[in-house]
């Protein structure tokens, strides 16, 4: 086995880069170092310079990989910038998935625990968060696809949980203004710059989430409980 | 033949009467309507001075005597349907109207119009998020006060009853996922949820559901659409 070089500085992607020269790893491994870097690397450099300023060359200098490399992994900058962002929305999305739809807990519970999820994933990478909001709503035409669909996969998961016994809702489409509530109050607090404080919205978050299925002192209730 | 005695014909029938800048006018309207189509069709980002001074029939010169540059021309095409949606809105109920009532009349028009009109919505809701997601915040500059005035018209503080922005925030997420699913002429099919988006940060849950179910009933009883 060949010795990696140290990684001093983790956040240096290019540290990252496999050693020159015969290494005789599988194809298949050197090209998901690359890929992984250039990913990393595409959600650094747009958070930072915005989207349309980024340019594929950006990409390569953080990520440490070689144009050639680069456009046999993607068609261009949209389709990195693309591949990114589904890997982080599906790993949201397992994640809010796994505190909504588990346990015995009453509705309203799992809602607290599901919001909570998302703030701290927010949190947790303010990047890859600013990344998959604010800064994919200035790619251009596909951005309303992907917001189309990301937004009813999160209402049908809404719809999806609700108690079998609970009463229906007087709006037809309060799982779509509940949703809509959550990523209007994230976006804005990570436009601001203050995603990484979003976990003290819980209360005020699962309140505006509540309301339109449960009035407001129902809502107050669960949110404070 | 006397035309260096001008003062002749001053109060005559010959005196010009039209405004000075008539002509200015017509032609920075004929750009910002270049912008909202060629927007429309391929977006902010791809929409070049070219594009714009075609579809206008315009010159270069014209186009750069009005505006600096393509940014300063899409700001103002923001301001000008900004203030198209404003007045519709405070002439879509009559001062004789609840608040909350007026609220939905207001919301009733604006959905009915954008609408009718798809090149706006799409550029308010889409492009101008894309050119500065900053923009939210000039949307709100014009909804949110006209909203709350509906309610301190008798004078007084509006107590809130939760946050407008938000509400505000909730109803820019539905009107962006109507228009990405690609038919913006069923905005109208919302108005359920944004009438009560409209009344519940100033009158509660209850007056906001009472509202939302008006809406649902009889979706014409506000002022009809100002069409294309």
């Amino acid at each position: 086995m060949p010795q990696l070089p140290p990684v001093d500085n983790p956040e240096d992607l290019r540290q990252w880069r496999l050693p020159r020269g015969r290494h005789g790893l599988p194809r298949e491994l050197v090209e998901r170092s690359q890929r992984e870097r250039l990913l990393a690397a595409v959600v650094r450099v747009t958070v930072e310079k915005g989207y349309e300023a980024t340019t594929v060359a950006d990409i390569l200098g953080e990520a440490g990989v070689g144009r050639e490399s680069f456009y046999e992994l993607f068609d261009d900058k949209l389709d990195c910038t693309l591949a990114a962002h589904r890997i982080l929305l599906d790993d949201l999305d397992q994640r809010i998935r796994g505190a909504y739809t588990e346990g015995e807990d009453p509705w309203a519970e799992r809602v607290k625990k599901a919001l909570a999820v998302t703030l701290e994933w927010c949190a947790a990478d303010p990047e890859a968060a600013r990344f998959v909001t604010v800064e994919l709503s200035t790619i251009g035409p596909p951005f309303r696809a992907i917001f189309q669909t990301e937004f009813s996969r999160f209402v049908t998961m809404v719809d999806e949980g609700l108690d079998d016994d609970m009463p229906s809702p007087e709006l037809a489409r309060a799982a779509s203004l509940a949703v809509g509530a959550t990523i209007a109050r994230i976006y804005e607090e990570v436009f601001l710059g203050r995603g990484a404080e979003l976990p003290r919205l819980l209360p005020e978050l699962t309140y505006g989430f509540l309301v339109p299925f449960l009035g407001e002192d129902a809502a107050r209730a669960a949110a404070d409980g | 033949m006397q035309k260096h005695r001008s003062s002749d014909i001053g109060g005559s029938v010959l005196r010009p009467s039209t405004p000075l800048d008539i002509g200015r006018q017509a032609q920075r309207q004929r750009i910002i309507d270049a912008m909202i189509e060629s927007c429309a069709e391929k977006t902010f980002a791809a929409t070049t001075i070219t594009d714009i001074v075609g579809r206008a029939r315009i010159s270069r010169t014209t186009f750069y005597k009005q505006f600096d540059d393509k940014r300063a021309c899409f700001d103002a095409t923001l301001d000008h349907c900004l203030e198209q949606l404003r007045e519709l809105a405070a002439t879509a109920y009559s001062p004789d109207d609840a608040p909350a009532d007026a609220a939905r009349k207001a919301a009733t028009a604006v959905i009915k119009d954008l609408a009718a009109r798809p090149g706006v919505a799409q550029l308010l809701t889409g492009d101008a998020i894309a050119v500065d997601p900053g923009v939210v915040e000039r949307y709100r500059k014009v909804t949110i006060p006209a909203l709350e005035g509906l309610w301190a018209r008798e004078g007084g503080e509006v107590e809130l009853r939760s946050d407008p922005r938000l509400a505000f925030g909730q109803a820019q997420v539905l009107i962006l996922n109507q228009i990405s699913i690609g038919r913006p002429e069923d905005l109208p099919e919302l108005l359920p949820e944004i009438v009560y988006l409209a009344v519940s940060p100033f009158a509660g849950h209850d007056e906001a559901i009472r509202q939302s179910r008006l809406a649902q009933e009889d979706p014409d009883d506000a002022a009809t659409t100002t069409g294309g």
